[in-house]
């Protein structure tokens, strides 16, 4: 099986200056998008490879490209595991900080437990201990969108390590 | 169970002449150390050859062999391989042998039921005259030990010396002895680690080996004792596989300790998801395996 068979289109998630902001970052020429890549099952190991060549290259301090590569790594096993089984990475830098971005074409995550917001990152599964939790331990920015066309979880980490303008999450 | 035609090495037999075959380095001092470990409680000499014997004593240490005790008593005596085996003039089977009966006979004379010899082969990889005569020496230690009160187990990398000199030494042993392994690719093994008792894993773990983790855990779990998943040359494990690790240690009593050997960044992982609340549970940051 081949990861890009079934490269999505990006999610269709409605208004959201997070994504809006992203796909800009993509499309601007400040922005380099340094790494876009297909994954499945049998590709995570190339995965995590790959990001952390370019996090290491893009200046990241060790522990922040260990931070990296588990949180891509999580977001992508989730896509893996509980959505299309195949997704794609798309990551590059902007202002200090490395974004992440992973789409897969599964369905929309649960509509249980619908909490207040603008994204389903408001819903997602956080449990303790478990992958998503650790990606938004270790994430300053999480932002999560669901529609007909699948799923794209967005990343944000800073270059320096803290983003203070980001709480700490509980 | 593991899938495996060896002979374990807490099994061996006194006279055995053993073949242990090592893909890589922590297997070749692990399953050495389940041997020393076993000779010394049985209170019977041990001479292990190694090509760095200081270094050998050291791997020995943390293992909890109290190598240095065992040479200070005369029970045991690490030895260079240039000063064992292998002479100034280079290889030759004949010599050999006279080194290794000294040794029995030296174990004799100070009173020892038997002896257990350990020879990591990796002097056999260097070009030395007489280095043909290697299978002359195994064929010639099959016939020493029977008998004798003598186990000798032969470490071989099975990476680095050729498939025609494996083939050519092996019938002449009376076990082949590895590590039992639960999974091993080219990104990750898990197999078990004899001393101290539990696991080790290396390379990259993630939740599409969970299946092997478990059996690995689960086997560990039910021996007694405390436990150490060392995971000192494991670079890289997802939140599933910690989480794994970490159920499984909650799992057991309290009074049983379970230390996990992993480097600084694994080790802050573990804190991070909670392994450090256990009170039973032992984070140990080392450098490398």
């Amino acid at each position: 099986m081949k990861g890009n068979d079934r490269r999505p289109d990006p999610a269709s998630p409605g208004d959201s200056a997070v994504l809006a902001e992203a796909q800009a970052d993509a499309g601007d020429g400040q922005a380099r998008l340094a790494l876009d890549q297909a994954f499945d099952s049998g590709t995570l190991y190339a995965l995590r490879a790959a990001v952390q060549a370019h996090a290491s290259q893009a200046g990241l301090p060790e522990s922040r490209t260990d931070d990296l590569v588990i949180a891509v790594h999580e977001l992508a096993a989730n896509a893996v595991r509980h959505g299309a089984g195949a997704g794609r990475l798309r990551m590059w830098e902007r202002d200090g900080a490395v974004h992440c971005q992973v789409d897969d074409s599964g369905s929309p995550a649960s509509d249980e437990d619908v909490g207040p917001g603008g994204n389903v990152a408001d819903r997602w599964p956080f449990l303790p201990g478990h992958g998503l939790w650790l990606v938004r331990l270790v994430a300053d920015q999480i932002s999560v969108f669901s529609g007909p066309g699948g799923t794209r979880a967005a990343i944000v980490l800073s270059l320096s390590g803290n983003d203070p303008s980001v709480p700490a999450p509980d | 169970m593991p899938v495996s035609a060896h002979t374990q090495v807490t099994d061996l037999t006194p006279d055995a002449h053993a073949c242990l075959t090592f893909g890589e380095r922590d297997d070749l001092l692990d399953l050495t150390a389940a041997f020393v470990r076993d000779g010394l409680a049985s209170g019977l000499r041990v001479v292990v050859l190694s090509d760095s014997p200081q270094l050998a004593t050291a791997k020995l240490g943390w293992r909890e062999i109290a190598a240095d005790a065992a040479v200070a008593a005369g029970q045991m005596v690490v030895v260079a391989s240039a000063d064992g085996l292998v002479g100034a003039q280079g290889f030759s089977a004949g010599q050999a042998m006279d080194w290794l009966r000294d040794q029995l006979t030296d174990s004799r004379r100070q009173g020892y039921e038997g002896i257990r010899v350990a020879l990591d082969m990796s002097w056999a990889l260097r070009p030395m005259t007489g280095i043909e005569e290697l299978p002359v020496l195994e064929e010639e230690i099959a016939a020493a030990v029977s008998g004798a009160g003598m186990s000798v187990l032969c470490g071989y990398d099975r990476e680095r010396f050729d498939p025609v000199t494996l083939a050519l030494i092996a019938p002449f042993h009376s076990h082949a002895v590895a590590a039992a392994t639960y999974y091993d690719d080219p990104v990750l093994r898990i197999c078990r680690q004899y001393v101290p008792p539990g696991i080790r894993l290396a390379g990259e773990m993630d939740f599409l080996a969970a299946e092997a983790l478990a059996l690995a855990l689960g086997e560990a779990i039910r021996i007694d004792g405390d436990i150490t998943i060392n995971m000192a040359n494991l670079s890289f494990i997802d939140a599933s596989s910690i989480r794994m690790v970490t159920d499984a240690a909650a799992s057991l009593d309290p009074s049983r300790t379970v230390v996990l050997r992993c480097r600084p960044a694994i080790e802050a992982r573990f804190a991070q998801l909670g392994a450090d609340r256990l009170p039973h549970v032992s984070l140990v940051g080392v450098d490398e395996g």
